[in-house]
């Protein structure tokens, strides 16, 4: 009997602490704290030294946990990434994926010896675990704010951050390695070793993917399994993966690449499904990494910690950063964004047990060094990014937030998907005269009435429309139908440019600071400069104190712009009416919310009148 | 705000212009006369600053401008056309109401804020309507002042 007893009460505190979580978050998103760092403080205060005061110790448990919850959260992170966006940034992500961990972990390495005078192998550990960036953290974190950033940028940090935990990972078992035996491997083993894990975790993750596709399309599964097929599917390609010898992260990565760029079956089913699953991974690990931490112990490194976090994101990231990529021709704002978003974070963490588990000479050293830096990490540039970004010139647009997109699985139907908007006064479409040619309306609910096309013409503020879109295209809808929290005016100035204008002319009549690297270049080829996958309509480029945006783009090709200039008389807002205008958002994104919701009841209401809506029901 | 870069007599009720050229000459003529500039030198400019793409914001307005090595401070002219003329405009439309603004080669932030200035100025609600109904060349000078007051932003 005192076995069930332990059992329900342990029961009662985990989900009692993913509840705190969850509630967490609610108030993480009105600070803009980042969310991991709460999770993980959370686990902190429940641990043995604080209010929970449950004294968790299994660096086993931990490992295990860890892996699951990473398998998942980067074959999360591969099935939302478009193959398109590889494009152009494959070479300079791989070599910040590579050399750019070797050298952070060189680099850090070399200080962490010296301020926590360790021997140099010892030293260089303490670098290897903390040298990646943490594609859970830096996902989440730029998915969250609704972070728009120029794509190249975009591009290379997501794609940098999902594939630079094997090379950390191996960096960090070959120095253990050397630390428990005793004895140095040559030169040539490691790049053996290292190019193995490379290959067979590569080559099983594309081989995995593909099967899952061919699997899911093949098997007609009752409704409920295809997401969970996906999910076993993720976590078996990344054990297998690992017990042959190959990077298991690198294949979860690219299985999820795989699913995500190919026609499947019940993919919206997947995707949501996916969402919860990464949402309990990121809580469940970073409560689990925050309980296993000591709070009395840690406090103990904390100035070395701080030294050593201070020089990982001062120096050890940005020499990494600007020795991979300037080869590339990235803009010096460019390459320090890029710095400044080496987040890290569970990735670390849990390298840093891999010591414990396998009984290195001082090994608490690691875990509380880590964890620190982590800490550090999360809370100085997982704060900042945002703010960064605007500083800096990254961000390509105002942010979006988080368009409401709804879903609807199209049974046996691979083409096309069927997505769902409400649509506000700010809705980018409703300024269009003509809709993207792939789109399709298919019917517009309006004060509770759903209307076909015909019938409802244009779409007006206050309804929800449903359309159906290749897949492949959505993404693009949701800018269409962001909801903007009307935060910031139109901008004045707007005056016409054609593209073959060059950009020197543009800025020396205006007196704008053209960046170095579209100096000489038409309107069109800069664009093509930054954009270099697709230009879009609405895509920008700062050329300080004002930007050019494209208002036409012919055969990919920028036909014209126009140059907006932020209002310079425009007053900075005080403490007190910045707090207004989140109020003010904040409740308008609730009346929002509350309209699509009346939306969906009545169209539900609706339905067995309406023969035409009928026909899709989720699930029967 | 406005008062610095647009004086009383900068106000032209009833320009005749068959095409976006002539127009352009017409208010460069007026603006030589009011500055003491050359003519031919201020068309150039702004023709040279068309090349690049229209000033034609939409709406009717067009706001010409250019910098100008022999200009000492910003100055402003306005002009209000007896018939649209066409003007390859942003939005395609013709243009009837014209704003020029010449900006001394070292104006930089000072030339974007009068531009800006000016667009929010004509983009008042109804502003557009009074200044296309108004009068006489005072009418139309009290309508822009009186637009132009900060707080009127």
């Amino acid at each position: 009997m005192e076995n069930l007893a332990i059992a329900n009460i342990a029961l009662l505190l985990g989900a009692l602490f993913v509840l705190i979580g969850i509630a967490s978050s609610l108030l993480a998103s009105r600070f803009g704290a980042p969310l991991l760092l709460i999770f993980l403080v959370l686990g902190m205060l429940a641990g043995q030294d604080g209010f929970g005061g449950i004294v968790f110790d299994d660096f086993r448990a931990t490992y295990l946990i860890g892996s699951t919850a990473l398998a998942i959260i980067l074959f999360d992170g591969g099935l939302r990434t478009r193959m398109a966006s590889f494009r152009g940034v494959l070479a300079p992500a791989a070599m910040l994926a590579t050399i750019g961990v070797l050298v952070t972990t060189v680099a850090t390495g070399a200080a962490a010896t010296l301020i926590l005078g360790l021997s140099i192998v010892e030293g260089l550990l303490v670098g290897a675990i903390v040298s990646s960036t943490d594609a859970a953290a830096v996902f989440f974190l730029m998915r969250s704010k609704g972070m728009q950033l120029r794509r190249r940028v975009n591009n290379t940090i997501e794609i940098e951050s999902a594939t630079n935990d094997p090379v950390a990972v191996f960096l960090t078992i070959a120095l253990v390695e050397v630390l428990v035996l005793q004895e140095a491997d040559t030169g040539w083993a490691f790049a053996a070793l290292l190019l193995q894990q490379g290959v067979i975790g590569a080559a099983l993750g594309v081989l995995g993917g593909m099967s899952l596709v061919w699997a899911l399309n093949r098997f007609a599964l009752p409704h409920g399994l295809h997401p969970l097929l996906a999910v076993c599917a993720a976590v078996l390609i990344f054990a297998l993966t690992s017990v042959l010898g190959g990077s298991g992260f690198l294949a979860a990565y690219l299985a999820g690449l795989m699913l995500g760029n190919r026609p499947v079956r019940a993919f919206p089913t997947i995707l949501s499904f996916h969402d919860a699953a990464t949402w309990l991974s990121q809580i469940i690990m970073f409560l689990v990494l925050g309980l296993l931490a000591t709070p009395s112990t840690l406090v103990h490194y904390a100035f070395p910690a701080i030294l050593i976090s201070a020089f990982l994101i001062l120096i050890g990231r940005p020499l990494a950063v600007w020795l991979c990529l300037t080869p590339f021709g990235f803009g010096k704002r460019e390459k320090n964004f890029i710095s400044w978003v080496g987040l890290r974070g569970a990735v670390s963490i849990f390298l840093a047990a891999i010591p414990t588990l396998t009984e290195v000479p001082n090994a608490e050293i690691y875990f509380n060094i880590a964890f620190f830096v982590v800490l550090i990490s999360l809370l100085v540039q997982g704060w900042s990014v945002g703010w960064m970004a605007t500083r800096l010139g990254q961000q390509s647009g105002e942010s979006v937030a988080d368009p409401k997109r709804l879903e609807i699985d199209l049974p046996g139907q691979l083409e096309l998907e069927m997505v769902g908007y409400p649509i506000t006064e700010n809705s980018p479409v409703l300024a269009r005269a003509v809709y993207p040619s792939w789109m399709r309306v298919v019917m517009i609910v309006r004060n509770g009435e759903v209307l076909t096309p015909e019938a409802a013409g244009q779409l007006q503020a206050g309804d929800y429309g449903y359309f159906l879109a290749p897949p492949g295209r959505v993404p693009r809808l949701d800018r269409l139908f962001a909801s903007g929290d009307g935060g910031k005016p139109p901008a004045l100035g707007m005056f016409s440019f054609a593209g073959d204008a060059l950009v020197e002319d543009v800025a020396r009549l205006y007196g704008l600071h053209v960046p170095a690297d579209l100096k000489k270049l038409t309107i069109a080829d800069a664009f093509d400069e930054r954009f270099e996958d697709r230009v879009e309509v609405g895509d920008r480029i700062a050329i300080e104190p004002a930007f050019l945006m494209a208002t036409a783009v012919q055969n990919d090709e920028v036909a014209a712009v126009t140059v907006e200039f932020d209002d310079p008389d425009e007053k900075p807002l005080t403490p007190s009416s910045r707090i207004m205008t989140k109020l003010k958002a904040w409740r308008s994104r609730r009346a929002l919310n509350r309209a699509a919701s009346h939306a969906v009841d009545r169209r539900k209401a609706a339905e067995p009148e309406g023969p035409a809506t009928g026909s899709e029901q989720q699930k029967g | 705000m406005l008062l610095d870069i647009l004086s009383s007599e900068a106000v032209l009720p009833a320009v005749k212009a068959n095409g976006k050229k002539q127009a352009l000459q017409e208010i460069s003529a007026h603006a030589a006369r009011l500055t003491g500039l050359d003519a031919h030198e201020i068309f150039e400019t702004l023709l040279q600053r068309e090349r690049l793409g229209s000033t034609g914001i939409g709406e009717g307005i067009a706001i010409p401008h250019g910098k100008l090595a022999t200009v000492d401070k910003l100055f402003g002219l306005v002009a209000r056309l007896e018939k649209p003329i066409d003007f390859d405009a942003i939005d395609g439309m013709p243009v009837d109401f014209m704003f020029l603004l010449l900006a001394p080669e070292a104006a930089g932030a000072d030339h974007l804020k009068a531009l800006a200035r000016i667009a929010r100025v004509l983009r008042h609600p109804g502003v557009l309507e009074r200044l296309r109904a108004a009068e006489d060349a005072d009418a139309i000078y009290a309508v822009l002042l009186e637009n132009s007051a900060p707080q009127a932003a």
